[in-house]
């Protein structure tokens, strides 16, 4: 490729080729060059989403699990029919529940949230009754002794104690709907999944490939070590007990 | 719910779209899956369950064993899929790779925790009784592990089977995937019935490895791990 | 619900139903909102006392090159228009032309009259298509500016060394293969009237086929997965000789050439050079021309913007 190409009355087409980067025409690893052209309009914007999508998801997702956790720890009965619902939407495959909510719902963030809301159900409700359950019974009578109502022991008691388990909880929900939330492009232009998702429709343009998977999975291991980080900051008396044991 | 009804008319004609005799059947699709699934969790057995072990045996390693399996989790599957396009190109290779990072955290952690468990006790018993390192792993050690490891590797079958499907995303047909991204073809009550097909698939696996747990459990053990039962299950879906 | 051909870009993004399109639009309001501050200031001779105009692109690289092919055209005769790039599916972007967001867009003649119009009748010539594709947008308030030489369908296309070793040239020739032969294509092709019924009608080509994702149509035919594979005709990859296209005489994969669509008002408001400056571009849009704007954009990973630039510089459209 040198001149232009003109057919008669046709267009001129130019050598593009001279404007393209090197580094892209040939394909190297990484292109510095494409992710700082990128990064301002495509991929900042996609990982800002991202955080949102997870942040409603995760917290939306808390309030409802903690409701019934409280629920099931006041009222047992109310335990197996929470765990087999929430166990059954764990289980649906998630490009599935995200397709079959657009009909009902439509393409838009109230099915992306329902959907990944939907995922964090079952580990919330169980981290946290789990830490709920865990607190010893004689520390419960000794709360009693003082004269504590059921209210106050749950809130000065209970819930500090179970406070390791709930973020544990919140850890494992968090990563997975930052894992889950890539998918969610399927139906909603939103999230890291959609220069992943440009990046596997092209190419194959290595560069793009790796910085879009790359800042998904960067995005979770320092979401994980961020709440390792709270964990150990809220709960000092844990470290002791960290095996192993 | 007319949907759910048509769903399971869909499943119950094995997945035939009227008119469209040409359709791969439903059973096909979902032994394809449990195909590549299988691969993926028997690669990841191979390389993670001796790792876990033999950590949990030597006592080193916590961080490393405690921590892949946070890792592991924290690895979106379409982003490893990217990733690997980059280097391997698209197609099979690159969904199993995928699968095996998703199936690595649960099955190494666990088999970390099911052996680093047992009783020093009962494992310096052994030391005593003259028994070599290679015994006390094969004879103490392991056979009480089995039902963590076996957690590790339930989670992990679990996991891959209803990912299996982004096998569709990567330029490999066959799977109940096929069916899920093709809304046009199958139609709302088809995506459906392959959902809960892969679903089903995936808690039969589980339940059949329950199964395969239970014959391959010492009585002793058995009883002994009863009252741990639930807290290894929380361990394993981490 | 019928899949409009083009956004299979991502496979996954349907037409969407009416909420998603609501909020698509109050995106559009928003960032039309913003890109109005961004408009360009050229005001000469020929914006002066026009109100501005923001064109729209749906969301995959070809339409966004064509977005800034118009705009920037338009722009360098003085026209005061700004553009936003990547709105979304046909049914989304047709909505925000309407409720006055955007004033025009290009538009695939076929995509307009199956996915928008909802046609049931598939047109049987370009020109047929063009005609009905316009006379809907016109009993819309909208027109039609002249189509592109360009058309983007599908096209089944093969290696050189495959079409050589069974003569193959066009559909057609497939037919004797019948079962031996492995089609790829999108899943939804598998049902398609413009898939495989199609083929099996008009050429009596029965293959076996392979549910390929778009991402992977090419690595598949080079891979050897399949032998023929459902690609697109614009796709800059066909450039260089490495596939061949085998022609569609019949016309089963229908006619998609692109024709700005314009709000009849705009046109008046602008005057003549408006349309005549549109109409300049779309003449110069050959497959060829197309193939290697795609190839630029998709392979070579420069922007729309840059390498409409180029083309309309070696024009003398900038």
């Amino acid at each position: 490729m040198t001149a232009p190409l003109a057919a008669a009355g046709g267009p001129v087409i130019p050598n593009f080729s001279a404007h393209s980067s090197g580094c892209a025409v040939h394909n190297h690893l990484f292109c510095f060059g494409w992710v700082r052209e990128n990064w301002g309009p495509v991929l900042w914007p996609a990982l800002r989403q991202h955080v949102v999508l997870t942040a409603i998801a995760v917290s939306i997702g808390f309030v409802i699990a903690l409701g019934l956790a409280l629920l099931a720890h006041r009222h047992r009965w109310a335990e197996r029919p929470t765990l087999l619902v929430t166990t059954f939407l764990y289980t649906i495959p998630s490009l599935a529940l995200f397709e079959l909510l657009v009909a009902p719902v439509g393409e838009n963030i109230f099915a992306a949230e329902i959907a990944l809301v939907s995922y964090t159900l079952l580990i919330l409700f169980r981290n946290t009754l789990t830490g709920l359950r865990s607190v010893p019974p004689d520390v419960l009578e000794a709360a009693e002794g003082m004269g504590m109502s059921r209210r106050q022991t749950l809130a000065r008691v209970e819930l500090p104690l179970a406070l390791p388990s709930i973020v544990a909880g919140l850890r494992i929900a968090v990563v997975t709907i930052i894992a889950l939330a890539t998918i969610v492009y399927t139906i909603y232009d939103r999230g890291l999944g959609v220069p992943i998702h440009d990046a596997l429709g092209e190419g194959p343009f290595k560069t793009e490939l790796i910085v879009a998977g790359g800042m998904a999975i960067l995005l979770a291991l320092l979401a994980d070590g961020l709440l390792v980080a709270v964990q150990r900051a809220l709960t000092p008396w844990s470290r002791i007990r960290e095996r192993p044991g | 719910m007319s949907e759910f009804g048509k769903a399971f008319e869909f499943i119950l004609r094995n997945g035939e779209v009227p008119g469209y005799p040409d359709l791969p059947s439903l059973a096909h699709l979902a032994l394809e899956t449990l195909k590549v699934g299988a691969i993926g969790v028997a690669i990841s057995i191979v390389i993670a369950a001796p790792l876990g072990i033999w950590l949990g045996h030597i006592h080193r390693g916590s961080f490393f064993a405690i921590n892949i399996g946070n890792i592991g989790r924290a690895l979106p599957s379409i982003a490893v899929l990217a990733i690997g396009d980059a280097f391997l190109g698209l197609g099979l290779g690159v969904v199993e790779l995928a699968l095996v990072v998703l199936a690595f955290a649960p099955i190494v952690t666990n088999a970390y925790l099911g052996v680093v468990e047992v009783d020093p006790e009962l494992v310096d018993a052994a030391r005593g009784m003259g028994m070599s390192e290679w015994e006390i792993l094969r004879r103490v050690e392991l056979p009480l592990a089995v039902p963590l490891i076996f957690a590790g590797i339930r989670t992990a079958a679990l996991f891959v089977i209803s990912t299996a499907t982004i096998a569709s995303l990567a330029g490999f047909s066959g799977t109940l995937g096929d069916v899920i991204a093709n809304e046009t073809s199958y139609h709302f009550s088809g995506v459906l019935g392959a959902a809960i097909c892969v679903a089903l698939l995936a808690l039969t696996v589980e339940g059949a490895l329950a199964l395969l747990q239970r014959a391959l459990t010492p009585r002793g053990v058995k009883i002994e791990r009863r009252s741990r039962g639930a807290m290894a299950d929380t361990v394993a879906a981490v | 619900m019928t899949r409009s051909r083009r956004p299979l870009r991502r496979p996954f993004v349907r037409l969407a139903g009416t909420p998603a399109a609501v909020v698509a639009l109050a995106f559009v309001l928003a960032a039309c909102g913003s890109s109005k501050s961004s408009t360009t200031t050229t005001t000469t001779s020929a914006s002066s006392g026009k109100p501005a105009v923001t064109i729209g692109a749906k969301n995959f690289a070809e339409s966004n090159i064509l977005g800034n092919l118009y705009t920037q055209a338009l722009k360098a005769k003085g026209f005061n228009v700004s553009l936003t790039e990547n709105i979304g599916s046909s049914e989304i972007i047709f909505k925000a032309l309407k409720a006055g967001h955007i004033q025009m867009y290009p538009e695939y003649t076929g995509t307009l009259l199956s996915a928008v119009a909802e046609e049931k009748t598939p047109p049987t010539s370009e020109q047929q298509a063009y005609e009905q594709a316009k006379a809907f947008a016109e009993k819309e308030g909208l027109t039609l500016l002249e189509k592109t030489p360009f058309y983007d369908t599908d096209a089944l296309a093969t290696l050189p060394s495959f079409a050589s070793a069974h003569s193959l040239s066009s559909i057609g020739d497939l037919a004797p293969l019948g079962k031996s032969v492995t089609l790829g294509g999108p899943p939804e092709f598998a049902t398609r009237e413009e898939g495989l019924s199609g083929i099996a009608k008009e050429y009596g080509v029965k293959p076996t086929f392979k549910p390929i994702a778009i991402e992977a149509s090419y690595p598949a035919l080079e891979g050897g997965q399949v032998q023929v594979q459902v690609v697109f005709t614009t796709d800059g990859q066909l450039l260089g000789g490495k596939f061949k296209v085998l022609s569609d005489p019949k016309h089963v994969f229908g006619f998609q050439n692109v024709a700005p669509v314009v709000d009849k008002k705009v046109l008046e408001q602008q005057g003549p050079e408006f349309e005549a400056t549109l109409n300049k571009v779309s003449k110069l849009l050959t497959i060829p021309a197309i193939q290697q704007m795609n190839k630029a954009v998709s392979v070579e990973k420069q922007t729309p913007a840059a390498v409409a630039k180029q083309f309309l510089t070696a024009n003398g459209l900038a």
